[in-house]
Parts: C-alpha cells; structure tokens; sequence
C-alpha cells in the first residue's frame, strides 16, 4: 500500500511536469567525453575510463549519503517515514537560488544560509505538523507526511514558476585534471563540503550530550525519558537536523544542476533506496548505502545502459529485499 | 516522602491500577508484591510520570507530582530502574551511566559518583567501552542500578530486579540494594519473588487487581495465612 501511493503519486506529477520529468542526476556523469570512444578494445582507455566512473560515483556518493543520513535519523528515532524530505532537498536548492541569484549574496555565505533554512522549515514541520500526530498510526502519519511533500512543491512552483533556474557557481569552468581523470571545480567542492557535514553529523551524534540523548532516544524511548530526556526536543531536533543536511545536499547540488519544483521527487526516492540499503535507521549504513548506490548508478550507466541509470538504484532496492530484508547494516532488534 | 492516593491508570477503557494508596517514609524499604497484572509495574511508572494517572494524587516531599513530566519527577529526585534492565543495548557502560546523570550539571560531583560506581562494581568499570547490550543478564542489572544511582536520587523505584537472574545474582542484586537503602536512600520495589521480598523489606503492601488488599511489616506478612497460601505457596 505505501508502495503504491508513492509510485501513482510520484507517477502523476511527472506526467503533470514532462518537461523535467527526467533523472535530475543524469548530467552529472562530468568529463564524459572519453567514453564515447574506444571504437576497438584499448586496455588504456578502458582502465582510465573505469577510473573516471570511480570518481564521478566517489563525488556522487557524498551527496547521496548526505540525503540517505538525514532520512535515516528521522526514520530511526522518530519512526516517520518522511516524505518531505525531497522537498527539503529542493528548498535548498531554491533557497541558494533565492540567496545568490536574487538577493546577491556571496556564494559561500548563501550555502550555510541555505542550510540554516532547512534547519528551520525542518524544525517548522516537525513542531507544526508531527507534534500533532504523536501517537497516531504510522498510516496517518504518512498520509501527512504526503500532503506535506505536495503543498511544499506546489509552494515552490507557485514561487518560483515551474521553468528551471541556473545558480551561478563562482567555480573555474575548465575541470581540475589529474593525470586521466578529470573533475569539475564545482563537484569537487560539492565533494569536500558533504564529507565535512558527514563528519560534523557522526560528532554529533557520538560525542555531544544532544547526540547521546538521540541515541538513547532511539534504542529505547520510554527509559531515555527515565533518563530526563525530553522526547518532544528530541524529535524536533532530529527532524531539524535531517532537513538541514537534505536542504544541504540540495544547496550543495543546485548549482551543479538547474533547479526546478519537482528535483526533489528522484532525490526522495533515492534516499530512500540508500536508506533501505543501509538498513533503516543505520547511519553508517546510510553513508555506505549513499556510496554503494552512487558506484551502481555511475557503473550501471556506464557499462549497461545510461538510460537506466535512475533504475539502479531500484534494482538495488529489489536484491536486497529479496536476499536481506534488514539492510546491510541494520542493527539487531532490542532484546530485553 | 511519597504518598499516593486514590491513583487509577488506565490503558484504554482497561483499568489497570484502581484508587490504590500507599505511602512511603524516608529511608523505608517498602515493597509492593502481587501476581502478574495486579497494577505493581504500572503504579512505578505512574509514580515516575511516564505513564499518566487518570485520577488520583501523587505527592513527593508535599509537592504534587501527578501531572508533573518525567522529567521533573527526576529532578525532584525520583529515580526509576525499569523491569527488564533496559540498558540502552548499543551505548557503552560509560554511556549508559551518563545518560543517567544526564539532568545533572555537577560535573566534579558526577566524576566522582562515577569513580564510586566503578569501584562498587569493578566488572562495570572493565567494561566500560563496551556496548552495554554484551554484558550478561547480571551485569545488565548493575549497569541498570549504577545507571538509577548516576542521578543522585533520594528514592529508587525498583521493578522487578531480581527478573531473569540466575539465584546467585538475585542474592546479589538484594545485597545491593540493602545497601543503597543503608546509604539512605528510600527504596520503593516491585517483586514477584514475594518471599524474598518481604524478607527485605520494612513494609509491602500486597496488590491485587489494582488495589492494595493487605499492607504490614515483613514479618507480618510472612505469617499471613492469605500471603502464605497465595504467593508463598506453603
């Protein structure tokens, strides 16, 4: 049943926008001129052409794992599943739009701006619309989250038109190349900001007293309030934070590519499969999972078919459904 | 100390606890006996504010707790150990004991309550990088107690330590907590091992489908003839 609602939902909206209705992610094979050629067998070329695919999914995989964290961390101490989390992308993207492209801000000050915005709409939907549902099924819940996902897309088109915007990036446009390879500037600081955020998010979480009352909120919800934990904070504080590092990934990729109201749709569904990946609720599952996906869809692409890209991740979800239900990562249910 | 009057709980329209009263004093070991079901879990975690009372009054030190968060209750110096240990299994001991100071910004005082821990419970402190879900079931127990202690409290609901516990180790975990009531703390425990129960305690009250039905001290209990037949089994 959820399955169904999210296809047909999804399914509806992109025959509504055909005009972006493609994979958002399928620009993002960068520098890939070179594998066009090779007409006869070049053991060369074939190997620089493996590493180029490496690359692209390494830098893909950051983004990818910052999308999947974020939805886990919800999903794993809130059990919500969040549909909204594709439009958290967006609206980071169309914040960094908002920021550099209309008010004239400088590039690197938009980008925490933008993602200080997800923090904020994050935390708005948690205390406005799931405080509300404490309690309620996970049905009805979902059924939330869904409404939540179309009245913020449908915000954005009415804001900002359905035609998709440019950010400009104050990145060189000649690539960075390095010896067979090449990146661009741009993805390569795409690459090092959501590394960073990575590791902000594991600090977080593992050594801030927030961090523990979250873990412990997670493992065991009645004894963390034994503990004097505030469970509502907590929550809204986990969803601010998922928000924020989609909202990131967002802000981090919208100049990368176009921004347009309906990106978010593929970036939700792909959290989702590197959620699913990882094993719900894992973080280091997420971040794995996020890498994982990133090397099947640039690999795939490039050695299969680059019109399946996008199925990759599909495939994915399919085989480890079928072999392990879990996740790769997921921990063990609670015993005692 | 504590006192509570006239508390019902209830789950749905299914009552689990009606208009039971008991009272506590400072520095008192009271127990709370009973079958499965008769409403002893649910009055400690109405006590503790996780579960809300649907009526009735609870009081601690003469302020009214009814409707005060778990939160507060533990400020004002209730601690509860939960039945079936629930350490949080992925946490380290180290991390589980700071969860339960966690209200606490006494940081020198925490260390050193800490220190006491670990010395009390040397098995705790060689294990304190590991994820407390390793430990055995009697390890569990201390974690779960040092953890109820890590918050200073003045009084300790206990349920059901003995659970699950090989017969060495529930000696043990009484001895423990002797010991915590000799520090003087006030202990307030649920026990299905009644005659263990009353043999350790000052007063118990004995529970039957959500009411106290009987209340004494531990000797009087034990020669009870309706204690004797229904939870002693003699």
């Amino acid at each position: 049943m959820r399955g169904e609602g999210s296809t047909e939902v999804g399914g509806l909206r992109r025959g509504a926008q055909p005009a972006y209705a493609g994979p958002i992610f399928t620009h993002l094979r960068c520098a890939g001129g070179r594998e066009n050629a090779a007409p006869s067998f070049d053991l060369k070329r074939s190997v620089e052409q493996l590493l180029q695919h490496c690359l692209n999914a390494l830098i893909l995989g950051g983004t990818y794992a910052l999308l999947g964290i974020g939805l886990t961390l919800i999903f794993g101490i809130m059990r919500v599943v969040n549909f909204t989390h594709g439009e958290l992308y967006s609206f980071g993207a169309y914040a960094m739009y908002m920021w550099v492209m209309v008010s004239g801000v400088n590039f690197f000050v938009a980008l925490p701006l933008a993602i200080l915005l997800g923090v904020l709409l994050g935390a708005a939907i948690e205390f406005l619309l799931l405080r509300r549902l404490r309690g309620a099924d996970i049905d009805t819940t979902m059924l939330v989250m869904i409404g939540a996902w179309i009245a913020l897309q449908n915000i954005e088109q009415l804001s900002w038109s359905g035609v998709a915007k440019s950010i400009d990036s104050p990145f060189p446009a000649s690539p960075l190349v390095l010896g067979p390879v090449s990146v661009s500037w741009n993805r390569l600081f795409v690459f090092v900001v959501a590394l960073a955020l990575i590791a902000a998010t594991y600090a977080l979480i593992n050594r801030t007293k927030l961090g523990k009352a979250m873990r412990a909120t997670f493992q065991d919800r009645e004894t963390a309030a034994l503990m004097g934990v505030q469970i509502n904070s907590i929550y809204t504080a986990t969803f601010a934070l998922g928000s924020g590092l989609a909202a990131a990934a967002g802000a981090l990729l919208g100049p990368v590519f176009v921004v347009y109201p309906t990106m978010g749709d593929l970036a939700s569904l792909k959290a989702f499969a590197i959620v699913i990946l990882g094993g719900l609720g894992s973080i280091p599952g997420a971040t794995i999972g996020g890498f994982i996906l990133a090397f099947m869809e640039e690999l795939g692409a490039g050695y299969v078919s680059s019109g399946y890209r996008d199925a990759m991740g599909f495939l994915l979800i399919i085989i480890i459904l079928l072999v392990k239900p879990t996740g790769l990562f997921a921990q063990k249910e609670r015993i005692g | 100390m504590l006192k509570v009057e006239g508390l019902v709980c209830r789950y749905g329209k299914v009552a689990a606890v009606r208009e039971l009263s008991i009272d506590v004093r400072a520095g008192e070991l009271v127990t709370l006996i009973g079958a499965n079901g008769a409403g002893k879990t649910t009055t400690l975690k109405a006590i503790s504010g996780v579960l809300p009372a649907a009526s009735g009054r609870i009081t601690f030190q003469g302020e009214d707790i009814t409707r005060a968060s778990a939160r507060r209750i533990l400020q004002l110096g209730i601690a509860h150990c939960p039945e079936g240990r629930r350490v949080f299994p992925y946490m380290t001991v180290r991390e589980n004991l700071e969860m339960g100071c966690y209200l606490r910004s006494d940081a020198d005082q925490v260390a050193a309550d800490m220190r006491r821990l670990f010395e009390r419970f040397p098995i705790l402190y060689e294990r304190r990088d590991q994820a407390a879900g390793t430990l055995s079931g009697g390890e569990q127990q201390m974690l779960a107690i040092s953890r109820a202690l890590m918050s200073s409290p003045k009084l300790v609901l206990f349920d059901e330590p003995s659970l699950g516990l090989a017969p060495n180790l529930v000696e043990r975990t009484f001895e423990i907590i002797k010991e915590i009531r000799s520090q003087g703390v006030t202990v307030v425990m649920v026990e299905q091992n009644a005659f263990a129960a009353l043999e350790l305690s000052d007063r118990s009250y004995v529970l039957e489908q959500g009411r106290v039905t009987l209340t004494g001290t531990g000797a009087e209990l034990l020669d009870n003839p309706h204690v004797k037949s229904a939870y002693l089994g003699a």
